[in-house]
């Protein structure tokens, strides 16, 4: 007799965040479901309840913080950074790569230069008005491109720190084996010439991608990255030992055993990677270690729905 | 909570922030700054601490990433998203989001102004902050953004990462929990 219930609407409904059509449904339902209408006086309740929270002004040393933060010049982390790691034979190397250090890629750079660092030098460099980027020993890497729109770099070799903060996706990092895009955040990325790696998130969220693959890494995580296969499956720093392990050598059961909830990050991945015949056991172990939403189906997550498993991908990451 | 003039008056404090004034920047502050931080605040169980960090945190990127902005809209999204950004990462690296187990401390924060207060307005008001802060972080952060900013819920999914959909969804549920646990905390009192 009902139609669908409207239950994950109401708050819309009441805020007038619904078109004419969808408010119209939400009355015609609640008019004959006195299951939602008591669910849409309790959202208004809880709604209008909220109205005793006051706004709450931070202590004045916030802003003494915050200017101290912003105003500070920004040769002291170059300096420090750099002192620290000088020696006598690496000085004639570091006091050529101060250029670069100061240098901006919008400003001092041309696309298309490479910076190289020798074993015992190390240098940072300003990406844009976004971030900073520490370039570790024994690196190689090239600026690809330094618009405001997109900075991209590409890493031959070697190791980089990367601190961005800007909107996503405006600051690339190319290796041989993928492009780690940033969503804001900071990362290492570590890669050899053939694009055997690392990478390790440590703020925000890192999308690593290769040929339509992506693995979505967040802060506290790390992803390895190898030569013609692309990023590979994500797991937390604290994770299971024995579950790292496995997914070295790509033991599914152990990898099952071990996940704990906050390793839906590892299966949740795995979940389009395995074999056809091996997904619903990494289904139903998600399942067992956390609810599955409403709105997730096992027929479509099981057929990689892309709606499906993005909606389930949004709940999950609340436990990462 | 927020009315079209007061968005108005932070598009144009945006747009001098853009072109580098220096006391512009403390205006944003001053606009924004009870808002983030209450979020926090709430977030965090009343942490004042954790709050404060999060709010020097959320405008130390504000201040030297503004020249990203290119309108208002896009500002209030990417300034939330630095919010829900800096609060679930400080989540995570705290491990346990349980609420304090003394109560006091969520009954002591409330905002200025709170002692004048009838008891029973004080009363429901810590209700209110204990009830918020039971709920699953998920619906907590909606909840706060969908109070103290007044977003609209596209501008809601880009700070949160979601679909439409789905923050409909958490505010409908984070309500109704919030709803249910109210009663339940004012049943006790009884």
């Amino acid at each position: 007799m009902f139609t669908r219930h409207v239950s994950r609407q109401l708050a819309a409904y009441i805020d007038g965040a619904l078109s004419p059509q969808e408010a119209a449904r939400v009355e015609r339902h609640t008019a004959r479901c006195a299951e939602c209408r008591a669910e849409r006086e309790q959202v208004k309740f809880g709604m209008e309840a909220l109205d005793c929270l006051a706004v709450v002004e931070p202590p004045d040393a916030v802003w003494t913080s915050i200017e101290r933060g912003a105003y500070a010049p920004a040769k002291r982390v170059h300096t420090s950074v750099n002192a620290a790691r000088m020696s006598a034979c690496a000085t004639a190397a570091i006091l050529a790569l101060i250029g670069v250090a100061y240098w901006t890629i919008a400003h001092r750079a041309p696309a298309g230069e490479w910076i190289e660092t020798d074993s015992k030098s190390s240098t940072i460099i300003l990406v844009g008005q976004i971030g900073s980027v520490e370039i570790e020993p024994n690196t190689r890497l090239r600026v690809v491109t330094d618009r405001p729109d997109e900075h991209r770099l590409a890493l031959a070799r070697g190791e980089i720190r990367a601190r961005i903060s800007a909107p996503p996706k405006l600051f690339f990092v190319d290796t041989a084996s993928g492009t780690a895009v940033d969503l804001g955040c900071e990362y290492t990325l570590k890669t050899d010439e053939d694009g055997a790696g690392l990478l390790r998130v440590t703020k925000g969220w890192v999308s690593f991608q290769w040929k339509g693959l992506e693995s979505l890494v967040p802060a506290g995580a790390s992803c390895r990255t190898r030569p013609q296969v692309g990023p590979g499956i994500p797991y937390f720093d604290d994770a299971p030992e024995r579950l790292q392990q496995a997914l070295e050598s790509g033991a599914l059961d152990t990898i099952l055993a071990e996940a704990r909830v906050r390793d839906t990050l590892t299966l949740w991945h795995l979940l389009s990677r395995v074999e056809i015949a091996d997904r619903a056991r990494v289904y139903d172990r998600i399942a067992s270690l956390t609810p599955v939403p409403a709105g997730v189906s096992r027929e479509q997550a099981l057929k990689l729905d892309p709606e499906t498993l993005g909606r389930w991908k949004e709940e999950l990451a609340w436990t990462w | 909570m927020v009315d079209l003039s007061d968005r108005q008056i932070g598009a144009e404090i945006v747009a001098a922030c853009r072109s580098g004034d220096r006391d512009a920047f403390r205006a944003l502050y001053d606009f924004y700054k009870g808002r983030v931080y209450s979020i926090a605040l709430y977030f965090f169980h009343g942490d004042e601490g954790a709050a404060s960090d999060v709010t020097q945190q959320v405008f130390l990127k504000l201040m030297t990433n503004i020249s990203q902005f290119r309108g208002d809209a896009e500002f209030s999204t990417w300034l939330y998203r630095l919010v829900v950004n800096a609060c679930t990462d400080a989540a995570r690296r705290r491990k346990s989001d349980a609420a304090p187990a003394d109560r006091s401390i969520l009954e002591t924060f409330a905002g200025p102004g709170s002692q004048e207060e009838d008891y029973a307005r004080a009363q429901m008001a810590n209700s209110v902050r204990q009830a918020v802060s039971a709920l699953p972080p998920k619906f907590r952060i909606a909840v706060l953004l969908r109070y103290f900013e007044d977003l609209s819920y596209e501008e809601m999914a880009g700070a949160l990462h979601c679909s439409m959909g789905t923050v409909a969804s958490r505010l409908s549920r984070g309500h109704r929990i919030l709803a249910e646990r109210l009663r339940a905390l004012r049943g006790k009192k009884r």
